[in-house]
């Protein structure tokens, strides 16, 4: 055998070219040297076979192997290193070494000898219980089929004892053994798992600490705890990797406290047998630290002065290096850093050097390097597969041209999560500095579903069907519906929002809604255009609907409402950009079919409502969940068309037509503000008024959009409410607080159809219980009062119904806000028996009044 | 129980390809797809793996799963690469590619892949058949980018209306533009955009910075009256450099004036001659 060339391919094979006979395989005639390296010579491939192969197909490894019967071929050269390596990528085989077989007549006979290898067949963990063994088989991912190598073994070994270790068995043994079955060529291995007792730590010494008390040190070594009776939740175990760390935020939580020099000197593990170890650490405090002085270095534009100021440290303040380093490059915005890159000094750098130290006392110089400023020349945008460039584009506040700003990249992070499209957690910012001085800044985003099903019901018995349907579509694209290539499943991505809705309780009650908004209509600005259309079904039934059901009964009265609702709405940038107004037109159609749904004898009838509506709004509120400062404030109008106007003055409609053109004017008034007042308690104070008009002395004042307060201020609440504004007043009872001409007393239907005008004044403590995003809760204290008055001449805005009281507010995504308030009314309701008492609210949803 | 899901439940492999290929024939494409994954980790190393592989590929591009039938081909020339179909393989690789292309207002990261595996595909097959595809595929998607790059720059113009420093922004993505794509249909419209841009840039400036950008505006007009003197924007934009040039005038103007008034202040301020006797 002539075995000349040597090349390894990869660490576990051994790959020889040369002429002669493989020893496995026939005996061919030992022809001349071919592997000379000077001397390379071109062939014709004669012949391709493989011998060795013991489950493979020859003839598909001569065809992975990437040479053909008829190639030109040079050796040494190329194609033969390439053919092996080919075969051994294939993860199939032990060993590969290709030998030629025969030459003849510029034609060579290739042989490739191979040893295919054993693969994992069944990996047994002994020792140890079922469920150790579960969960070992997660971390340690041995799949079957795997073929089997030293490295694997050991790796196998490795992580098995790591995986114990770090769960406290110290002294864990792992045997790993491999049984051969040659039949099928593969192997199984069995792990013999000895992982001795838990050790526990029976003792930690802090041995020099004087100036710290020992119970905040121990604290502070949060995975490492001694050996104490009771302690369930965190057991004592030692992790040397824990330890490790628990000693660095030992050393961290020291220099925080200003003790800038404190040290581990030494730390010992003393083995008490084996089950329980003691530890025992040196620590050297050294002394606490003040600053002294600080001088800025480097700095040419702002004097040491205006940086002193930003950088908010003052002469005496104990030396903390992480908070230092905080107000060097923490906060957007309030740190030092801001001032520089928010001005496009993005190369901007600052280090702190302590120059001298006397006593306990540190000089600190920090040195500034400015760099150049750097213009923005390009945004890069990665990742959107689905949202269109302009609906990302236009949230995007680092604009090509301006400077560099640091707190305008964190802003635009900021509006790329509340989209709701991308995940908050991926979405990636890069500055890239070009060459030329300016910078490009790439966004990375990754999107998420963000569409929304809403299901819930079932099916009661006589009632029929009761529950709701919905489903919200939150990146719509309205362009593409035409195009159904692009729907996927709907065609998204243009940012707008559709949603769907139907309600049912039965054959009693339906509600079909459909909205549409597109928040960029043009294109150009940001002008909301919202499209609305709901259709609502209500049939009254007698008494035999409990016993004949749905299908049987007869409806005793009903009625059906449609309405179609176009609105507009635009961010103002005067005064400030709080600032939005928004116009909208709505039609509504009332039809009612003996029914007294506004408590005043008009059962029959059609009535058509035209409005348009205008709201100034501003909105400052720093947080929707559970807000500290800023204010909202809303004022409104709408108005009927004046049909009184064009009519005769001997108009005499009948009973059905009396209200068929509803007319009115009205006039609404919002206004909350937020305050922190100490620590986490907030105060928040509202404001409330509406005025309901008609438009001339002859018309009166019509049954709809009036107002109703009292109790909740939610609608339903067993009383049907039809075109009402329903305002809730804690204290009392719901929908009862009205003050009839000269307090004379009113029934509750009087009270049912609703006042001309009304106030609402409240003052709010609330505190926080929990802010987490998934369920906000906080609990509040109220003292609240209003007035809801049946014409304008009693009307007196110091005339209210007061009440104080508490409750709590919980906030969960999927839920929305729940809340519960106890409210005592202090003023009697005329009419009403004891209207000052105690009363419970419940409330769903938020409530703007 | 249909006879398709009898035989995936129970039959042999060797039945199972032949109705594969069966099904690959009648061009049912899922059903094709199905029975060959299920057969190719079972085949390996065997004589059917190659074909397997290549109609397996093809079945997922007919089911237009071009991402899937991207990776397949891919896997399959460079594995088979020395096959009668690896030329068509690679071909189809850059196709499915190619196929798969989002549209221009989305994430482009695989058009450039698919460009350069088209472009790839050109340099390894210079005599292909398939050659002038390629090319033809390469210049839909360099249009692709094109269009993207000029919608981009149009959005900042398109919102500058509320946000007026947005204007200055159109004007670097216009630049960066004329970089990129000197040779684009839309460079016509652009340059005019880009004068537009910058001369209400410098409208609504403030007064000390106008004259430079004015002046900007009117280098911007010159580029574009140079380039494209007939284009039907050239009215408009010929006004605007009139403005420009009357504004910085004007500016001009002013400027004098006041030097000249400080020039008077200074002079009454400044203390008498005191001429000495000698």
């Amino acid at each position: 055998v002539l075995a000349i060339g040597l090349l390894p391919i990869a660490s576990f094979a051994q790959v020889r070219v040369g002429v002669g006979a493989a020893p496995r395989a026939a005996a061919p005639t030992p022809t001349n040297e071919l592997t000379n390296y000077a001397d390379p010579k071109d062939y014709e491939i004669g012949g391709l076979t493989v011998t060795g192969t013991r489950f493979l197909d020859p003839n598909s490894l001569v065809s992975l192997s990437g040479l053909k019967v008829g190639d030109k071929i040079r050796i040494p050269g190329e194609a033969q290193g390439s053919a092996i390596r080919k075969l051994m990528d294939s993860g199939l085989l032990e060993e590969v070494e290709l030998f030629a077989t025969n030459v003849q007549d510029g034609k060579i006979a290739l042989n490739f000898a191979v040893k295919e290898r054993p693969r994992l067949f069944r990996v047994n963990f002994v020792g140890i219980r079922k469920g150790e063994q579960e969960s070992l088989k997660d971390k340690v991912k041995l799949n079957i089929g795997k073929i089997i190598t030293t490295t694997v073994v050991k790796n196998t070994q490795m992580s098995v004892r790591k995986f114990f270790v770090e769960k406290g068995f110290l002294n864990t043994k792992v045997k790993i053994t491999t049984i051969p079955d040659s039949s099928r060529n593969n192997a199984t291995m069995r792990v013999q798992i000895d992982k001795g007792p838990k050790v526990k730590i029976h003792n930690i010494q802090f041995v020099g600490r004087s100036e710290l008390d020992e119970s905040k040190v121990r604290l502070k070594m949060k995975s490492t705890k001694q050996m104490r009776f009771g302690r369930v939740f965190s057991p004592s175990k030692f992790v040397p990797k824990k330890y490790e760390e628990d000693k660095q935020k030992l050393i961290e939580y020291y220099n925080k406290l200003g003790y800038r020099d404190a040290v581990i000197e030494k730390d010992s593990v003393i083995n008490n047998g084996s089950k329980t170890i003691d530890l025992v650490l040196n620590l050297n405090e050294g002394r606490k630290y003040y600053i002294r002085n600080i001088d800025f270095e480097g700095n040419y534009l702002y004097p040491d002065t205006r940086l002193r100021e930003v950088l908010g440290v003052r002469k005496g303040d104990v030396y903390n290096t992480e908070e230092l380093e905080k107000k060097l490059n923490g906060n957007p915005g309030q740190d030092l850093s801001s001032l520089y890159m928010d001005d496009g000094y993005l190369y901007y750098s600052a280090s702190p050097i302590e120059r001298t130290i006397e006593g306990d006392s540190i000089d600190l110089e920090i040195r500034i390097f400015e760099g150049k400023q750097a213009t923005i020349n390009r945004i890069i945008l990665n990742g959107n597969s689905k949202t269109s460039d302009h609906v990302v584009m236009r949230q995007i506040r680092t604009l090509p041209g301006q400077k560099f700003s640091k707190t305008n990249l964190i802003r635009t992070q900021r509006e790329l999560a509340t989209l709701g499209y991308f995940d908050p957690e991926k979405i990636g910012i890069q500055p890239i500095p070009q060459p030329d001085g300016t910078v490009d800044i790439e966004y990375t985003v990754e999107e998420k579903p963000s569409d929304q099903i809403e299901l819930s019901g079932g099916w009661g018995g006589f009632i029929g069907f009761v529950g709701t349907l919905g489903l919200t579509f939150n990146n719509f694209s309205a362009k593409n519906i035409g195009n159904l290539s692009s729907w996927r499943p709907l065609p998204s991505g243009d940012g707008q929002r559709v949603s769907l809705r139907f309600q049912a309780n039965g054959k009693q009650f339906q509600t079909y809604t459909l909205s549409f908004v597109e928040p960029w209509l043009g294109g150009r600005k940001p002008n909301a255009l919202s499209v609305s259309m709901s259709h609502t079904v209500y049939r009254q039934y007698g008494l035999d609907f409990y016993t004949r059901g749905a299908r049987g009964a007869t409806a005793v009265g009903a009625y059906d409402n449609t309405a179609i609702t176009i609105g507009l709405g635009r961010q103002l940038k005067k005064p400030d950009d709080f600032f939005t107004l928004n116009h909208s037109l709505t039609y509504q159609r009332y039809n009612l079919n003996n029914i007294d749904l506004f408590y005043n004898g008009y059962r029959n009838g059609r009535s058509n409502n035209f409005t348009f509506n205008t709201t100034l709004a501003r909105n400052s509120v720093d947080n929707p969940q559970f807000p500290r400062s800023g204010s909202t404030f809303s004022v409104s109008g709408s108005f009927t068309p004046p049909y009184s106007v064009f009519r005769p003055a001997d108009y005499k409609p009948s009973s059905e037509d009396r209200f068929k053109f509803v007319e009115y004017h009205k006039w609404m008034f919002d206004a909350t503000w937020y305050q922190t007042v100490v620590g986490k308690l907030v105060l928040s104070a509202r404001a409330h008024m509406g005025f309901l008009g008609s438009y001339n002395k002859r018309t009166e004042i019509g049954p709809f959009e009036r107002f109703v307060l009292g109790g909740s201020g939610l609608a339903g609440q067993g009383v049907f409410a039809l075109a009402q504004d329903i305002i809730g007043l804690r204290g009392y009872p719901d929908r009862r607080v009205y003050t009839a001409d000269n307090n004379r007393t009113v029934d509750a239907n009087q009270a049912s159809q609703g006042g001309v005008v009304y106030n609402k004044y409240v003052m709010e403590l609330r505190y926080p219980v929990s802010l987490n995003p998934s369920a906000t809760i906080f609990v509040l204290g109220f003292v609240e009062g209003g007035n809801n008055w049946g014409s304008y001449k009693q009307f007196n805005p110091f005339d209210i119904k007061r009440s104080a009281g508490a409750g709590a507010r919980i906030f969960m995504p999927a839920f929305g806000l729940i809340g519960i308030d106890y409210g005592w009314g202090f003023d009697a309701l005329p009419g009403v028996q004891k209207a000052n008492t105690g009363q419970f609210h419940f409330t769903i949803g938020q409530q703007f009044r | 129980c249909s006879p398709f899901s009898k035989l995936q439940k129970h039959g042999t492999d060797d039945e199972k390809y032949k109705a594969a290929l069966e099904y690959y024939k009648k061009g049912d494409w899922y059903k094709a797809g199905v029975l060959f994954e299920e057969l190719i980790p079972r085949l390996r190393g065997s004589s059917e793996q190659e074909m397997s592989q290549f109609y397996y590929a093809y079945t997922q591009y007919h089911q237009q799963l071009y991402a899937v039938s991207a990776t397949l081909f891919k896997k399959f020339y460079e594995t088979f690469a020395r096959s009668d179909y690896a030329q068509e393989s690679m071909y189809m690789y850059a196709l499915s590619l190619y196929k798969d292309t989002p549209k221009y207002n989305l994430d482009q990261s695989n058009t450039l892949v698919a460009m350069a595996s088209l472009q790839d595909f050109v340099n390894a097959y210079p005599e292909s058949k398939y050659r002038e595809d390629c090319t033809k595929m390469i210049g839909e998607l360099r249009k692709k980018l094109e269009t993207k790059a000029y919608e981009r720059a149009k959005l900042y113009y398109k919102t500058s209306s509320f946000n007026i420093s947005s204007l200055k922004s159109s004007v670097v993505a216009i630049n960066n533009f004329q970089k990129e794509f000197p040779d684009s249909e839309f460079n016509e419209e652009l340059a005019f955009l880009k004068v537009d841009a910058q001369f209400q840039y410098a409208q609504n400036s403030m007064e000390t910075k106008q004259k430079d950008r004015y002046k900007d505006a009117i280098t911007y007009y010159q580029d574009m009256i140079d380039k494209y003197p007939k284009s039907a924007y050239v009215r408009q934009a010929e006004k605007m450099h009139e403005t420009s040039l009357k504004e910085i005038e004007r500016i001009d103007k002013l400027e004098k004036e006041i030097k000249e008034l400080q020039q008077k202040q200074n002079d009454t301020n400044r203390p008498a001659k005191v001429t000495s006797a000698n």
